[in-house]
């Protein structure tokens, strides 16, 4: 997190209230601009519970049109899965920057689940970006095609729990080591810590098969984040 | 144990050719890590060095375009990154 409000703090020619407020407190509390207020409601739904957006919500932040929000919604979602995958592998951050990050709560409880499938079709579409959803388009090939290190079957599955999490689909049943590895990098990517991956070192997986499961889960809960959030936007 | 990546600086093969072309694009300074190397978030992606222009490709669409102005695509990014606990 620390990296992009360093970001966000040179976009905003050096100003670090807002930056500081996002790391280290409440930023709806500052005098923001109507845009920027709407547009961290909707990433705080967005990020933490996708399904419950509405109809209401695209009245309350009328100051964001329609292209405002699939790129919001997108790059909300886009960066769910960069999260994720810094916090699997834990790379170090590499940049110098003027706010330093809180410590991360592990304990910090899990994103809930979805209470319901989110029936209602889009208003809202990802093909007003015609790059980003050809860009996705090529990803989603990539990854849920490609013959190793886990089975295509696996990673179909790993796209099930997903669906099921997110409100995109009624929910499948789960058991084992892959399931669980699979519901931290989903529900609590903070939790991605040795024992998360222990379980599965010890029946032999590889760093490149334990990569493929963490990749899947977290590129299929981006696609899948934007679909169920642009539906429940038309509910 | 996180799981394993490869640094730049020991990258070889495809891999190398993956860092060195994600370098090749235009980015504004403040996105060049002071090390010189491909950004700790790619280098996150090591494992898997054919996702690395996948992933990367939608990022162009999503962070090098509008409509929402800069300061905004950052303010997205931090506050996700925030509520996602992202150690990075």
């Amino acid at each position: 997190m620390s990296c992009h409000a360093e970001f966000l703090r040179v976009a905003l020619g050096n100003d670090e209230t807002l930056p500081r407020a996002v790391l280290h407190g409440d930023p709806t509390q500052l005098d923001l601009a109507p845009r920027q207020r709407a547009l961290i409601e909707l990433v705080q739904l967005v990020t933490t519970a996708p399904w419950s957006l509405s109809r209401e919500h695209r009245v309350r932040w009328h100051v964001l049109d329609d292209g405002d929000l699939v790129h919001a919604v997108a790059l909300s979602a886009y960066f769910g899965h960069l999260n994720r995958i810094a916090d699997a592998v834990a790379v170090p951050l590499d940049y110098a920057v003027a706010i330093a990050a809180p410590p991360i709560d592990h304990a910090r409880t899990p994103f809930a689940r979805a209470p319901r499938v989110v029936t209602t079709a889009a208003i809202l579409e990802l093909a007003h970006r015609p790059a980003t959803a050809a860009a996705i388009a090529a990803w989603r090939d990539y990854v849920l095609a490609k013959p190793e290190p886990l089975l295509p079957s696996m990673r179909a599955q790993i796209a099930a729990w997903n669906e099921g999490w997110l409100g995109a689909a009624t929910p499948t049943d789960g058991d084992g080591e892959l399931y669980r590895l699979v519901e931290r990098v989903a529900l609590a990517p903070w939790q991605l810590d040795d024992d998360a991956f222990a379980p599965l070192r010890a029946h032999g997986w590889s760093e490149a098969a334990l990569f493929d499961a963490c990749a899947t889960a977290s590129s299929t809960n981006a696609w899948m984040r934007i679909d169920v959030a642009l539906r429940a936007l038309a509910q | 144990m996180s799981l394993a990546y490869v640094p730049h600086a020991s990258s070889q093969g495809r891999l190398r050719d993956v860092y060195d072309a994600m370098l090749a694009r235009p980015l504004p300074p403040v996105y060049r890590p002071a090390h010189g190397g491909a950004p700790g978030i790619i280098v996150a992606h090591s494992l898997d060095a054919e996702l690395i222009p996948k992933v990367f490709g939608t990022s162009s669409t999503l962070n090098g375009a509008g409509p929402l102005a800069w300061p905004e695509r950052e303010l997205v990014n931090a506050t996700t990154s925030q509520l996602n606990q992202c150690l990075y």
